[in-house]
């Protein structure tokens, strides 16, 4: 196939990348649960900093698709490396668009590996994964939910000392309120910009492969737009899903926010690969535990896509990988 | 952000203007029952309370008009006052109810009952006075609202003995039926706005007590 075909592909695909990122980032729920901004306010806001991170931060980002998790000796076993990064992207791509449509947040990192394992067993067999790192990783992906809750509890519980301590009345809730939201709006705006540009990288990254001749700025704004796309078609349900899940206020909104964007650098910095998602969501059962507020029935089901997460993308890309093969 | 603070003076404004006609309505209701125990009632008052029940409805759909004005999503504390308000607005509603019933009332009140019946309608006087003091000070005080919601309370168990001194004394009464089924009527009417200050008054201690985990 013409390199010209091949790259209009990888454009193509890369595009529904970013759009599948975009739909499943749920980084603005606090603030719709907050009810700072409404839904509107929200999306515009999030498509600037989606297209803003990807276009100033996409740049040198794009990042190898399962390196250590994957054993595979491509050159032994005649097997196109462009074909199984592909696959992966795909299969990832297309956990993210349904659970979104579904308006359930899940972490792209664990359908990507999810998508890695599967590809992995069925080319290099048992041995094909790297079982040691999955499981280094999974205790990880066990502890987050837990740091998550438990920082996002005891924070809320000093706020609440505090409110009751120093706020008086309904005047003083508000200018406190008034202050957080500011707080929590500059927060979320630098964690969505961030995240554009770690996020794009996973959109960008099999197109640069593809030849030298690629303008990577143009590629960043397109990845931005579908990101922006995706947040505004079906990411609006995931934000609304999530941002209703337990009653959010200004302040309570900073409290789930905080501990997980703290716990995400943390993570970054010491390149564990948390979700994002998964924090979110237990920092929001940790808010209801501490405030005694009821949780919306949802939760469940959240859970229970966070479980078929890897087997789904494991299955998908196993399916997907033949006809992806062929096409490359 | 900036609009979002014009519309909550805006709203504030409407509120406060609201409150000072509840405290006028429920002053007519007063000036009215002290004429009618002397059997010389002032009708123009029952009319004051009825027309302040307009008034209070039109600034409560202004208010409800501002507040939808745009789709703006709304701080939750404007959603308690907004709550706060149409609460208020039923013991207005109660009030002017109670005035269109003495309004065409076609008896004298009986004298056995009239010590009782001032206690009753001062309970009730100073229950939506003390109803709208609350309103104002949870504003910037807490505790002093919360203090004066177990004064409502008082004033309610005040109202409630009242109430049934008053019926005790009237169906013993061997008088035309009708004029002491309706006069039974008037008593439970006038407690009636007293169990709803009563009850708003616990919503909103409810509030202050949930604010801190809100």
């Amino acid at each position: 196939m013409a390199l010209e075909y091949i790259l209009i592909i990888f454009l193509i695909i890369s595009l529904i990348i970013s759009f599948a990122i975009g739909a499943n980032d749920e980084t603005m729920a606090p603030l719709y649960g907050s009810r700072i901004l409404n839904i509107k306010q929200i999306l515009i806001l999030a498509a600037i900093f989606a297209i803003a991170g990807a276009i100033l931060l996409g740049e040198g980002v794009a990042k190898s698709v399962g390196d250590k998790i994957l054993l595979l000796d491509y050159e032994t076993l005649s097997i196109s490396q462009d074909a199984v990064v592909m696959t992966i992207l795909i299969s990832t791509a297309i956990v993210l668009i349904l659970s979104s449509a579904l308006g359930l947040p899940i972490s792209s990192t664990h359908a990507t590996i999810g998508g890695i394992i599967g590809l992995g067993l069925l080319l290099g067999g048992g041995e094909g994964v790297n079982w040691n790192t999955i499981l280094e990783m999974s205790i990880w992906w066990l502890a987050s939910p837990v740091v998550g809750y438990t920082v996002t509890y005891g924070v809320v519980k000093v706020l609440n000392k505090h409110k009751l301590k120093h706020l008086k009345g309904f005047q003083a809730y508000e200018r406190s309120e008034n202050k957080y939201s500011y707080v929590i709006l500059i927060i979320i705006c630098i964690t969505a910009f961030s995240r554009a540009g770690n996020d794009c990288s996973n959109a960008v990254g099999i197109v640069v492969g593809v030849g030298d001749d690629i303008n990577i700025t143009l590629l960043l704004i397109m990845t931005g737009f579908g990101l922006a796309a995706g947040l505004g078609v079906l990411g609006r349900i995931v934000i609304k899903n999530l941002g209703k899940m337990t009653e959010l206020r200004p302040s309570t909104a900073f409290a789930v926010q905080v501990p997980t964007a703290a716990v995400m650098l943390i993570g970054t910095i010491q390149k564990i690969p948390l979700s994002g998602s998964h924090l979110l969501v237990a920092s929001l059962v940790g808010l209801s535990k501490a405030n005694n507020s009821p949780m919306k029935k949802g939760l469940w089901k959240i859970i229970a896509i966070w479980l078929l997460t890897f087997p789904i993308a494991a299955i998908l890309s196993i399916i997907l990988y033949f006809p992806i093969n062929l096409l490359i | 952000m900036k609009l979002l603070k014009e519309k909550k003076n805006e709203l504030d404004e409407i509120n406060k203007e609201f409150l000072a006609e509840i405290l006028n309505g429920s002053a007519l209701l007063h000036e009215a029952l002290s004429t009618f125990i002397n059997d010389k009632l002032k009708k123009e008052s029952l009319e004051g309370v009825i027309q302040t029940e307009k008034k209070c409805d039109e600034l409560k759909d202004r208010y409800t008009q501002v507040l939808f004005r745009d789709k703006r999503a709304l701080p939750f504390l404007v959603e308690d006052r907004y709550n706060i308000l149409m609460m208020i607005d039923t013991v207005n509603d109660k009030m002017e109810f109670f005035s269109r019933f003495l309004q065409v009332y076609p008896f004298k009140l009986y004298k056995e009952i009239k010590d009782e019946f001032t206690n009753l309608y001062s309970a009730c006087s100073q229950a939506v006075e003390e109803l709208v003091n609350c309103a104002i000070l949870i504003e910037t005080d807490f505790d002093g609202a919360y203090k004066i919601t177990y004064k409502i309370e008082e004033r309610k168990r005040e109202a409630r003995t009242a109430k049934f001194n008053l019926l005790e004394k009237v169906y013993k009464m061997k008088d035309d039926p009708t004029k002491i089924y309706l006069t039974s009527k008037l008593v439970t009417y006038i407690y009636d706005i007293v169990a709803w200050v009563e009850e708003t008054s616990d919503y909103l201690r409810g509030l202050i007590i949930r604010y801190p985990t809100r």
